[in-house]
C-alpha cells in the first residue's frame, strides 16, 4: 500500500484529481482508498466508487 | 491537527490495510492541514504496519491564487514547501500571463511545480508519474 496526500484549499480540484487518478490507475488493475475530510470538495459519487471498487472512509474534520 | 484527528487518521489506514489493503490510499485532508502536519501523521502508522509513502502533492487553485496570496499566504506556503509535487490547478481557467505570475511567486518554495487542468489533461502525466514511483 502506498499513501498518497492531495492537499489543497476548498474547490481547487484534489477530489477530481483523486477520481482522476483512480480511474486510471483502476484501468491497469490497480486498487484504490480513499481517506477523505468531511468536508471534502465534493461527495465521492456511488456510482464512481462502485465502477472502480474504491473504498471511501470520512474522518471528521481532517 | 489535533491528537485525536491524528489518532482516528491512522486507526483509517490500519483498518484499510487490514481488511482491503489497497495498491494506493489516497488521503484528502481538511483545506487547513499543512504538509509537514501530513507527514508526521502519516509516518505514525509505521509503528504497527507497514506502507510506502508519498508523494505529498499539494493542489494551488489557479483562479483563487491571488486571494490565497494575500490572504492565507502562511497556509499556502505550509502545504507547498513540504511538497513533493506543486501544480497550479484549473490552469485552464486562469490567462497565461497569471500563469506567469503564479510560477513566479511560488518557485522558490517548490521543489516541483507543474500546471494541471484535470478537465484538460494538462499535467496529469506527471501527476500519474509520480504516484506510480516512476519520477
Amino acid at each position: 500500500m502506498r499513501v498518497v496526500s492531495v492537499s489543497g484549499a476548498w474547490g481547487s480540484g484534489k477530489t477530481s484529481l483523486i477520481c482522476e487518478l483512480t480511474a486510471r490507475l483502476h484501468t491497469i488493475g490497480n486498487s484504490a482508498a480513499v481517506i477523505v475530510n468531511e468536508q471534502g470538495d465534493a461527495v465521492y459519487d456511488q456510482t464512481f466508487i462502485q465502477a472502480h471498487e474504491l473504498q471511501v472512509r470520512t474522518i471528521r474534520g481532517g | 491537527m489535533g491528537c485525536s484527528l491524528a489518532s482516528s487518521l491512522v486507526d483509517l489506514k490500519k483498518e484499510l490495510k487490514r481488511n482491503h489493503n489497497p495498491d494506493f490510499l489516497f488521503i484528502e485532508p481538511s483545506e487547513m492541514v499543512v504538509t509537514q502536519e501530513l507527514r508526521d501523521v502519516t509516518a505514525m502508522g509505521l509503528r504497527d504496519i507497514h506502507y510506502d509513502i508519498g508523494p505529498f502533492i499539494t493542489l494551488v487553485d489557479g483562479p483563487l491564487f491571488d486571494f490565497l496570496w494575500s490572504e492565507r499566504r502562511s497556509l499556502l506556503l505550509g502545504q507547498v514547501k513540504d511538497a513533493d509535487l506543486v501544480a497550479v490547478s484549473r490552469a485552464d481557467a486562469i490567462e497565461a500571463g497569471e500563469l506567469i505570475k503564479v510560477r513566479q511567486a511560488l518557485d522558490r518554495y517548490c521543489s516541483k511545480l507543474i500546471t494541471l487542468s484535470v478537465r484538460s489533461g494538462d499535467g496529469l502525466a506527471e501527476v500519474v508519474k509520480r504516484v506510480c514511483g516512476e519520477a
